[in-house]
């Protein structure tokens, strides 16, 4: 195998490994808090005395690349947001790397330059990081895991305990996008290139949100997409959950492809959406908030919680009402 | 052997005998029929309700009594169906009058709660007299008729136990509510326009009440208005069936563009018809099944000369067909003096509505005129809808008048066990002791208000018949709304593959109605429902019993691309099976290019065999439909298309290493796609083939698994050309075919058949 490619010697510790660090993470991810050589990390105190909040997860994204992101930069966004959504500004990441042998070697600058610039965009600094190498066939090419640490307000209370009857829901942008983006590009539809992932740092979004203090509740619907979210607040909180449809942004192209394949975009992964619970009076506000930004542009407020039965129920334009069920692992069809 | 028989000793002396009588006897005037009875034959003693059972005691001279005995059951009212538990002697009592002991809620026995019933003559004559008190009072009823069902609010069915508890009855009707001798003697509906509920119609410029609501009401419909009318079970949204103007605005604004619409006829001429033939071809089946205290909407053929619009049923030979049934029905028909649009007032799939507030508020966007009336619905009965196959009566939907339904079940339920139905046209049955009550059509639980409806009729069930379900049966599949909520119940779960359940159902009816068992092969052919491979079936046929099915055949299987999408848009089922047989240059409705990608790398593409889908493919290849807008659009299309001769098709039949035979439709989809021979043709060569096939599968089975009887049952089998043709064949071939008789043979007969299939495979 040439030095294109990922060996088994890249992850034993010795000057390969030292080669591979050097030329691909340590020159992308520099700065000042990151050093390859220490076992550990002192981080600085953080600004205003609030309460350290930590993350972490695990990337597996097929493929690796996708129009509109990388694993690289998903790694970043999908833990930025998890801090950003729980009131959190995010500060620092780590970065563990699986990486199969035999990848290619120019792939994995390209996914850690993009994991690198996200971090950038979003404000965060690698801190510290660690690779392993895995024999051909035990991973997909590359996973990626990061671990991130942020600073919460002291004084901000966000939680499903706090959803109140008559609170409405808000959505900050189109739902679905990198839901489609993914599918299309894992299965070589041939369609690429129309439609981009959303995948990006939510904070700006979530930092606007956080003053008001009617806000309850924040979540990124990634995995089950804003439905599972919608969810997750009913059986919580054992309140209805009711969405207009026609208010729930769904971009065309992402409504095409999802009818026409009998998908539902509800249930698409999001990676760079804020689903907010707001205290009703209160909503325009918040909806002025994020419209006010790049990102939010097309937020939208598509529903309320209810007292009521703790269902998701999707209110169509004709007046019928529909129960969203939670998500199957494989849902057959029902209508006999 | 019977009670005059046991009498050797003659005597002189009077004596005194007790009967306990059971089945349907409560709410349909038996017990003042006891009384009156017993006066006629100079007895003493009473009879009592024991919450179900009715217990009567008489004392007299013993011919009398013999006489008495006999005339119990042989004179019962018309909506009576008592049975005679036992008869036995007991010791003489000297009493000086024959009396009628109030209900008696100590015991809970054989509880039956009667259906909502028809305007009988009597009420109907009284109902049509100037000066009578109740001379166009549109609530009219007595012992032998009015609602039961949508009004009982708790047992014993006593009036303060019904919706009618609000209304406090004038001296009047006191007295005739408490003369035993009166027609309304225990009549818990009981009213007239002194006391009774009354008649309000609501518009955007104001209110009427009473005749002149119904004045009113008639004035809009003539005027091309759609008026939202309560009626037993709920709203109808009624409007001008000879207007075209009217029914394609009640169309537009009910965003219903194709699903038939039923209609009612004024009541006209000696036996009430006159009308309805004008438009429709009715035979002698249905004009007996019309005119049934059920009152039933039947399937019935336009006539050529029909003037009724096109937009009545589009693309449909047959129109829904129902005469009057309640007091105010007649009333606004004979007023009206047409036919008159009368469809659910629902919102697609959902249960009828029932409530007056909501319905202004939900149903607002379809009209702005409603006739309520203040008598509370307790729960809602749609139409009950029926359609004749193979010279029977066969239940589409059983409703109002229909339901609850009353099944003696062959065995004894070791414990009360709770059947929760499919997803789709969902109804659910209650199983206890050797009986089974089936619930009126609840709808697709898809809505909140069709689930809500399913949880209130489980809960009043249990509630109204005092029985505690000690497990629970649900279909296989987990994504049902139905067997979700099962799920959560924390009580023992039997969860029933699908078609088992279709074909439990149908063997279990004809085991009940002739008494015995032997082994079936049974077609359950349909849309699609969860198969023991984890495929969707809806193509097989299963042999055995219930408790004991074997899949022995199925139709070829094929993908479904997009899903649960399939089901509304037969296009997608065209394609695939054009792509599964090698055929890709089929045009299309859309840009498939994408799709057949998915179906090639099987996303979202689940495998089904479901003869319901066939259809759909076959109505789409022939150009009849691309999109359905109700469910089994597609196959009622090809069933109306097919007309005159056509030559069936030999299906190829293969055997697998399992023993499993498949039927390949290969053949038909290259018929289909001949441009040259008329539609009618290939759409009638269709049905004859699938006809032949069912022949020609179960000669096969038959040779090395033999087989006593041949059951036709599953959705698919509402189709009235297919299921003559193939219950024709098998006949002439020597099978004893049979279809369902009480229940419907689509998913509304499941949970009977959950019941059937979980009692023989674990009761
Ligand atoms: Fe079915
Ligand atoms: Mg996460
Ligand atoms: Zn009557
Ligand atoms: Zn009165």
């Amino acid at each position: 195998m040439d030095d294109t490619h990922i060996r088994l010697a890249h992850g034993n510790g010795g000057s390969y490994m030292r080669e591979l660090i050097e030329t691909v993470f340590a020159r992308h991810l520099a700065n000042p808090l990151l050093n390859v050589q220490a076992d550990a990390v002192a981080l600085p105190a953080m600004e205003g005395g609030g309460v350290v909040m930590v993350t972490t997860d695990g990337f597996t994204v097929q493929p690796l690349e996708f129009p509109g992101g990388t694993i690289g930069s998903l790694a970043v966004h999908g833990t930025v947001n998890d801090l950003a959504v729980s009131g959190a500004t995010p500060y620092y990441l780590t970065l563990n790397a699986f990486i199969e042998e035999g990848f290619d070697i120019a792939r994995l600058e390209r996914i850690i330059a993009s994991l690198a610039e996200a971090a950038r965009e979003a404000r965060v600094v690698i801190v510290a990081g660690d690779t392993k190498v895995l024999p051909h066939g035990e991973v997909g090419g590359l996973y990626l895991a990061t671990t991130g640490v942020g600073v919460r307000a002291q004084h901000l209370q966000l939680g499903l305990d706090r959803v109140q009857p008559g609170d409405a829901v808000l959505v900050s942008g189109p739902v679905g996008d990198h839901g489609i983006a993914v599918l299309l590009a894992r299965e070589e539809f041939g369609l690429r290139g129309e439609l981009l992932s959303d995948a990006a740092s939510v904070f700006p979004l979530t930092q606007a949100l956080a003053s008001l203090n009617g806000l309850r509740f924040m979540r990124d619907p990634t995995r089950g997409g804003l439905a599972t979210v919608l969810h997750e607040i009913c059986r919580a909180t054992g309140l209805e959950v009711r969405l207009n449809q026609t208010a729930i942004p769904v971009r065309e192209q992402v409504a095409a492809v999802c009818e026409m394949l009998g998908y539902d975009p509800l249930f698409l992964a999001c990676e760079g959406r804020v689903v907010a619970v707001v205290e009703a009076s209160q909503a325009p506000e918040a909806l002025t908030r994020l419209q006010a930004l790049p990102q939010g542009r097309e937020a939208a407020i598509i529903g309320s919680v209810n007292a009521g039965r703790a269902h998701v129920v999707l209110q169509t334009e004709l007046g019928g009402e529909r129960i969203l069920e939670e998500l199957e692992d494989d849902p057959l069809p029902r209508i006999c | 052997m019977n009670a005059k028989d046991q009498q050797v000793v003659e005597r002189t002396e009077p004596e005194a005998r007790r009967w306990m009588v059971t089945g349907r006897v409560q709410g349909v005037g038996f017990r003042p029929f006891v009384f009156r009875l017993a006066q006629r034959f100079h007895l003493t003693g009473r009879v009592q309700n024991l919450s179900g059972q009715v217990l009567i005691e008489a004392a007299g001279e013993k011919p009398m009594l013999d006489a008495f005995g006999a005339a119990l059951l042989a004179e019962a009212p018309p909506l009576a169906q008592p049975e005679m538990i036992c008869v036995e002697r007991i010791s003489y009592r000297k009493l000086d009058r024959f009396e009628i002991v109030l209900s008696s809620a100590v015991e809970a026995a054989e509880i039956h709660i009667p259906p909502d019933y028809f305007l009988c003559d009597d009420c109907k004559r009284e109902m049509q007299t100037p000066g009578d008190r109740r001379y166009r009072y549109p609530f009219i009823n007595c012992t032998q008729c009015g609602p039961r069902y949508t009004l009982i609010t708790r047992l014993p069915y006593d009036r303060l136990n019904t919706t009618m508890a609000g209304f406090e009855l004038c001296s009047a009707c006191r007295a005739e509510y408490e003369n035993p001798f009166d027609r309304r003697f225990h009549a818990e509906p009981v009213a007239c326009p002194a006391c009774g509920p009354q008649l309000c119609l609501v518009t955007p410029s104001g209110h009427v009440e009473r005749a002149a609501a119904l004045a009113a009401c008639v004035s809009a419909l003539r005027q091309g208005e759609i008026v939202a009318v309560k009626g037993i079970g709920g709203y109808h949204m009624m409007c001008d069936a000879n207007n075209g103007t009217a029914v394609g605005r009640l169309r537009a604004n009910k965003q219903r563009p194709h699903k038939p619409l039923a209609l009612m006829f004024p009541w006209r001429g000696a036996d009430g018809m006159e009308r309805v033939q004008r438009e429709l071809e009715i035979d002698a089946a249905a004009r007996v099944l019309l005119c049934t205290p059920m009152r039933p909407i039947v399937l019935l053929r336009r006539r050529m000369d029909s003037t009724l619009p096109e937009s009545i049923a589009p693309g449909l030979r047959e129109i829904g067909a129902m005469l009057p049934y309640s007091p105010l029905h007649h009333l606004l028909l004979d007023e009206f003096n047409n036919p008159v649009v009368a469809t659910s007032g629902n919102i697609s799939g959902e249960p009828v509505m029932t409530d007056n507030t909501e319905v202004e508020k939900r149903l607002g966007n379809v009209t702005r005129i409603f006739l309520h009336h203040d008598r509370p619905i307790a729960r809602p009965a749609d139409d009950p809808v029926m359609r004749i196959i193979a010279g029977k009566a066969r239940l589409i939907r059983a409703g109002r008048g229909v339901a609850p339904m009353e099944l003696d079940f062959p065995r004894l339920f070791a414990q009360p066990v709770l059947a929760v139905g499919g997803h789709m046209k969902n109804s659910v049955a209650l199983g206890w002791g050797r009986r089974v009550v089936l619930a009126p059509h609840i709808g697709d639980l898809d809505a909140p208000r069709s689930l809500a409806v399913f949880e209130q009729v489980i809960a009043d069930f249990q509630r109204l018949y005092g029985v505690i379900p000690q497990a629970i049966v649900c279909d296989a599949h987990a994504g049902y709304a139905s067997s979700r909520w099962a799920a959560q119940r924390g009580l023992p779960l039997i969860r029933v593959w699908h078609h088992h359940a279709h074909a439990s159902a149908l063997a279990m009816e004809h085991c009940m109605e002739r008494h015995r068992g032997g082994t079936w092969l049974i077609f359950t052919w349909d849309g699609v429902g969860l198969g023991e491979d984890g495929t969707l079936w809806g193509g097989e046929a299963l042999h055995g019993y219930p408790g004991a099915w074997r899949r022995a055949a199925r139709m070829r299987p094929f993908r479904l691309p997009g899903g649960e999408r399939a089901g509304r848009e037969p296009w997608r089922s065209g394609m695939s099976l054009c792509w599964e047989s090698g055929i890709d240059d089929q045009p299309c409705v859309a840009d498939a290019t994408l799709l057949k990608k998915a179906w090639k790398k099987k996303l979202n593409a689940p495998v089904t065999t479901a003869v319901g889908r066939l259809f759909d493919g076959a109505a789409s290849l022939l150009g009849l439909i691309d999109k359905a807008s109700y469910e089994g659009q597609a196959g009622m299309y090809l069933e109306s298309a097919a007309a005159g001769n056509a030559e069936a098709m030999d299906l190829p039949l293969e055997k697998d290493a399992s023993g499993l035979l498949t039927a390949d439709w290969k053949p038909l989809i290259q018929a289909l796609l001949q441009g040259d021979v008329p539609v009618a043709q290939r759409a009638m060569q269709f049905h004859m083939s699938l006809a032949r096939s069912i022949v020609a599968q179960a000669q096969y089975i038959h040779a090395s698994t033999p087989f006593d009887r041949v059951g036709l049952t599953g959705g698919v089998f509402q189709n009235k050309l297919l299921a003559e043709l193939a219950a024709a064949q098998l006949a002439a071939a020597g099978f004893d075919a049979h279809l369902p008789e009480r229940l419907p043979s689509n998913d509304g007969g499941i949970a009977f058949g959950q019941l059937a299939e979980a009692e023989c495979a674990h009761g």
